[in-house]
């Protein structure tokens, strides 16, 4: 009986445009949509930043070493033009008004300085909020700093190479899987938890309130099935449906990746590909399925108690971002999965995924999250049945 | 057969309750009481003003609601006890029924006989004849939302009718319908006292009530005021009209609470 239910109240759900928008149309686009703005505006953003010529004004004469440098400066450090300006104020003023986007003051007695030995120093302003800016700045002083170094050595006969007292070689113990992991896999866990809530939603509104509102219900009352076998076959379409976006995101991925090629780095595609595997699937819905059931088991009782679509609506939008929240969590550095985290509803399964993401997933946490989130699940179904059984609740 | 005693219901009131109804009572007593019995082969009619406790003693009928106390059997089911039981006896229809907008009739009519379980050659055999009857062959394959209200009416028929209930339930059936789709469900109640069914429906309209029933009971604030067959309370009519009768026997009541 609860497979009539379900399989008819499916039927029903997937003949509905809104739902179907909501379920499949949305979480199958989100990906190619946000990899394609991400690599359109990353490429562009890199091939402006590059190409941009930058003005950079100086205070000092272009006799002094730091000028003279980024006189030579080869082309290769970016295109630039110098201009002179004859105080730090209205120097100052032009790169605040960002008529400059760089501004050098070498101080007057520079050449006492250097004669001194000691190191000349150079104010750097420039406006932080131009993208890409400090780098350049930086790049531009490392170089300076290196060939007026370089002079230095040579004027007084020195080899430069005999002041390297020590060489420093930093290595990564971990693998690109757990860097790309640890940093990143916080954000595929929240995509595929934020639809796996939408999916939810519409079919939960549908098949609850809407029976209420279209005078349905009543008429399924009154035929020889439980209503704990009602709940249930209509519960597995609102937990199904949730599913299905998730899945429908997982396709967008493959489809982002594998069809339309919107990812180049090949340390990112490898991973991405890992995550497309069977294994990595089965685990993430191992997950997922106890989440979409409490994700459901939340949702039914307002939609029982709600008058109309628009009231249920207006309950559950909130509470997306009570419950989806917390998963972002999961994109914070530092945060890992441990026996406190491990039965914080939500962020449990983040964690765990990233985990599972980087690879270093630990197997009783999985099993606790797991467990958690299988024992909020059986309390949302019961709070779920207890909402639908009250009389006053389902019938207007 | 339907047989009732002493049927009692009470709501439980929240606050906004209290405040909608202009009232400190934590309990509201929709029906109060009550003792009636409809026998197969007549029509029983439940009349009552708007709020007279009619919707939810049908609904008690039906086991859509528990009773607080009191008996309910339903063609010898224990209705109360044996809820799921007498539910596969019942057919229940209203004015307000929703359908499955889309869905098509086809597959809600197939949807309900799953559910009452009727076995597959009985449902062909049913929705053969019924379809046929009720000339619903035409748009059986059509979505619900695109039917005429007349068209949606003569699914809900269908839908009450598919599993051959030995009561049939009809709650204030006509409401809201045009002449025409009214005159279905009239000529339905017809066919189902010939069929030797019990028919119990509620109604605020006396001249239906007079055009179709046997048997009559007037509620009114959840209690009963008059229980015996129509051709007594026609005997016993103090005004001109049935209506009129109805009326005075209402403001009799408020009186005497007054």
């Amino acid at each position: 009986m609860i497979f009539k239910i379900f399989s008819k109240e499916l039927k029903d759900t997937l003949r509905d445009k809104r739902t179907l928008i909501m379920m499949i149309v949305i979480p199958v686009l989100v990906f190619p949509v946000v990899l394609n703005i991400l690599v359109g505006m990353t490429a562009s953003f890199e091939k402006d930043a590059a190409a941009k010529r930058v003005k950079i004004g100086f205070v000092g004469d272009t006799e002094n070493p730091v000028i003279s440098e980024f006189l030579n400066m080869p082309i290769t450090l970016g295109k630039k033009d110098l201009i002179p300006y004859a105080t730090k104020e209205t120097l100052l003023k032009d790169v605040k008004k960002d008529s400059l986007q760089m501004g050098i003051v070498v101080p007057e007695n520079y050449k006492a300085i250097l004669d001194s030995m000691r190191p000349v120093l150079c104010e750097v302003y420039y406006d932080a909020t131009d993208m890409g800016i400090k780098e350049r700045a930086k790049n531009y002083m490392e170089y300076v700093e290196k060939a007026t170094r370089t002079k230095r050595y040579k004027s007084m006969n020195l080899d430069e190479n005999k002041f390297q007292v020590v060489e420093t070689n930093y290595n990564n113990t971990a693998s690109d899987k757990e860097m790309i992991g640890k940093l990143a896999g916080g954000f595929l866990p929240y995509i595929f938890i934020a639809f796996g809530f939408i999916g939810c939603m519409y079919p939960a509104i549908d098949l609850f309130t809407g029976e209420k509102e279209r005078g349905t219900i009543e008429t399924l009352l009154t035929t020889p099935v439980s209503r704990l076998q009602i709940l249930i076959g209509k519960m597995c379409v609102v937990v199904l449906s949730g599913l299905l976006a998730a899945t429908c995101a997982l396709v967008g991925l493959y489809l982002s990746i594998e069809v339309l090629d919107l990812v180049e780095n090949e340390q990112i595609l490898t991973i991405i590909r890992g995550i497309l595997t069977p294994g990595f699937i089965l685990m993430l819905f191992l997950l997922l399925f106890p989440l979409t059931v409490f994700f459901a088991g939340v949702m039914i009782p307002i939609a029982v108690y709600a008058k109309s679509f628009k009231e249920a609506q207006s309950i559950i939008t909130p509470l997306n971002i009570i419950m989806v929240l917390p998963a972002l969590v999961g994109l914070l550095p530092g945060i890992e999965l441990n026996i406190v985290t491990a039965c914080i509803p939500v962020i449990n399964v983040v964690l765990a995924t990233k985990e599972l993401v980087a690879g270093t997933l630990d197997t009783g946490l999985l099993l606790l999250s797991f467990g958690i989130m299988v024992a909020l699940a059986m309390i949302a179904v019961f709070v779920s049945y207890r909402h639908f059984e009250k009389e006053t609740n389902i019938i207007m | 057969m339907i047989k009732v005693e002493n049927l009692r219901k009470e709501f439980q009131l929240g606050r906004t309750q209290q405040k909608e109804l202009a009232t400190k009572d934590k309990i509201a007593i929709a029906v109060d009481n009550i003792s009636f019995e409809c026998h197969p082969g007549r029509i029983f009619s439940l009349l009552g003003p708007n709020g007279a406790g009619k919707t939810t003693t049908m609904r008690l009928l039906s086991t859509i609601f528990k009773p607080t106390s009191g008996k309910i059997e339903i063609a010898g089911i224990d209705a109360v006890a044996h809820a799921r039981d007498a539910r596969r006896k019942i057919g229940f229809l209203t004015g307000s029924t929703g359908l499955y907008a889309r869905l098509t009739p086809n597959e809600l009519v197939k949807y309900f006989a799953d559910l009452y379980e009727v076995s597959s050659a009985d449902f062909k055999q049913r929705k053969e004849k019924l379809f046929t009857l009720l000339d619903m062959n035409e748009f059986q394959n059509k979505r619900i939302g695109k039917l005429s209200t007349g068209m949606k009416q003569k699914v809900s028929i269908c839908r009450t009718m598919i599993h051959n209930p030995e009561v049939i339930v009809f709650d204030e059936p006509t409401s809201g319908l045009d002449v025409i789709t009214a005159e279905n469900i009239i000529s339905l109640i017809r066919d189902c006292k010939t069929e030797g069914k019990t028919v119990i429906f509620s109604s605020h309209i006396m001249s239906e009530v007079d055009l179709l029933c046997d048997d009559m009971a007037i509620v009114h604030r959840g209690k009963l005021l008059y229980n015996g067959t129509m051709d007594d309370f026609r005997a016993n009519q103090q005004e001109s009209s049935l209506t009129g009768e109805f009326i005075r026997i209402i403001h009799e009541s408020n009186a005497a609470i007054v």
